[in-house]
């Protein structure tokens, strides 16, 4: 909507917190598709009991080509929203997921006991908290490794063979830690009690004022400033 | 089916090639443009349609020449790199001790060309498949000489019971040895031991092979840690969103609904 872009990050209204742009939620719609085709196709290649499920997509060689289709989008698709549009937000996430202050690290060490449901205390965190930043950290090493390795795949025949035999291991490594990730990531954000408000902020940009407040205080604190200023 | 193997004394081969003019009938592999590469060999490596072919290398001592020839060929390892890379359980060993590709199962995928260590099988980009050697063993499996060994007229080949012919190979070795005193027995431990074994006239290394050859550390890496590790790492997740799901619901945190309730402060 073209009233929405005129909106800035943080804005709040109505009880509501604008916590992301229309440009970081296509990147990331972007990268859940594009990631989610990429494990499946290549299930097809990973190992043989995954042959017959390749007959959704018209077998096991449209898979292939299908696989090799989406890394371009995959890899160029989201590369590019860190240049083209308000991609600030992009570097900002980029920057803060290679930060982690002393508030993150308390996070993280709640985070067990958070996420089997207990409670436990942590700092005021900022507009990532210290377990999105390892979300972010494994899917963005995860996608530079991948994105690598499968180059070299790809185009085997121009690199030499010692370093083919590494793209391997590692092709799979980054797909297994992000596909652990993801798992986790899913829950956090459609079945925990506690954080599933968040995925309002992903499918409209918005998440609840107080959800903003309880779990990103900082960033809140921040946004509602900003807001004053503005006016 | 007993353990075969195919001798290779190299001090006994002409370099005529009918081996692989045999094979390439009996397998029914299209003829392609050949040039010579190297001294007298014709073909640079295997492709997808010449599954054997003679090497060259020329050796000089002084003034005197003379040439290193082998047979070149899949050598049929008893602990075969390409098996282990192979990911669609297409590549499989017989008792007889031959490495063999299931057309019907292979995809294309080249793990196992890449990884081999001596570059055997090759990817066949329009069919999709890897081809490499069968050992004939549509022929050895009905008792009958691998075609190659078939035609070989100097005896260079031989073919019959591994432990019969790997005694036999150490007697001709110590003859050998008397004129070429580098001489060695090529693929009786190599890769768990060779069917296709090899009295070579000098080092591996003379002919273009791996003294040592082993499986890539890669491909180890790859099938005994990366894979078995990161399947539990993937059901380890699962689990713990299980567990997590069973937390939060004995804890009573999915009770009754509120709107925007954070679940913690």
């Amino acid at each position: 909507m073209a009233v929405e872009r005129l909106k800035v990050e943080g804005q709040v209204a109505e009880g509501k917190v604008l916590r992301f742009t229309g440009g970081e939620r296509f990147s990331h719609w972007l990268h859940v598709v594009s990631f989610f085709m990429l494990l499946f196709t290549g299930l097809g290649v990973f190992t043989a009991g995954f042959h017959p499920l390749m007959s959704l997509v018209g077998g096991l060689q449209i898979a292939r080509l299908i696989h090799r289709v989406v890394a371009v989008i995959f890899v160029l698709g989201a590369g590019a929203m860190f240049f083209i549009g308000d991609s600030r937000y992009h570097r900002d996430w980029l920057r803060s997921a290679f930060s982690f202050s002393e508030a993150d690290k308390k996070h993280i060490k709640a985070f067990t006991a958070e996420f089997f449901g207990g409670h436990a205390a942590y700092p005021p965190q900022d507009k990532y908290n210290g377990g999105e930043k390892i979300n972010s950290l494994l899917t963005i090493c995860g996608s530079a490794v991948i994105t690598v390795s499968g180059l070299v795949m790809w185009f085997a025949p121009n690199f030499p063979a010692g370093l083919v035999d590494w793209a391997y291991p590692l092709h799979d490594l980054a797909m297994f830690v992000m596909t652990a990730a993801v798992i986790g990531h899913i829950y956090l954000s459609l079945i925990h009690p506690g954080s599933r408000a968040s995925i309002s902020g992903m499918l409209t940009g918005y998440v609840p004022e107080d959800f903003a407040k309880a779990h990103h205080a900082v960033w809140y604190e921040q946004a509602a400033e900003n807001k004053s200023v503005a006016k | 089916m007993t353990r075969k193997m195919v001798l290779a004394d190299t001090s006994k081969c002409t370099g005529c090639k009918a081996c692989t003019v045999a094979c390439k009938e009996w397998n029914q592999l299209p003829a392609e443009k050949t040039q010579l590469v190297r001294s007298y060999q014709s073909m640079r490596t295997f492709t997808p349609d010449t599954w054997t072919f003679v090497s060259f290398d020329e050796n000089y001592s002084g003034s005197q020449m003379h040439w290193l020839m082998r047979k070149a060929q899949c050598f049929h390892c008893a602990d075969p790199a390409c098996l282990k890379a192979c990911t669609s359980k297409a590549i499989s060993k017989t008792g007889s001790g031959y490495v063999v590709i299931d057309a019907d199962l292979c995809i294309g995928c080249g793990y196992c060309a890449e990884n081999c260590p001596f570059g055997v099988p090759k990817v066949d980009d329009q069919k999709k498949k890897a081809f490499k050697c069968t050992g004939c063993i549509d022929r050895v499996e009905n008792n009958l000489k691998p075609m190659c060994v078939q035609t070989c007229q100097t005896g260079a080949l031989e073919f019959g019971e591994r432990d019969e012919l790997m005694a036999k190979a150490k007697k001709r070795l110590a003859e050998v040895k008397g004129k070429y005193p580098k001489a060695l027995l090529y693929g009786e431990k190599e890769m768990g031991g060779m069917t296709h074994s090899y009295i070579l006239l000098d080092s591996p290394e003379a002919y273009g092979l791996p003294s040592n050859p082993a499986a890539p550390l890669a491909l180890t890496l790859w099938k005994d840690i990366i894979r078995p590790v990161g399947t539990v790492a993937v059901g380890g997740a699962a689990a713990a969103v299980v567990f997590g799901i069973l937390g939060n619901a004995l804890r009573g945190n999915y009770g009754p609904p509120e709107s925007g309730k954070g679940g913690k402060e």
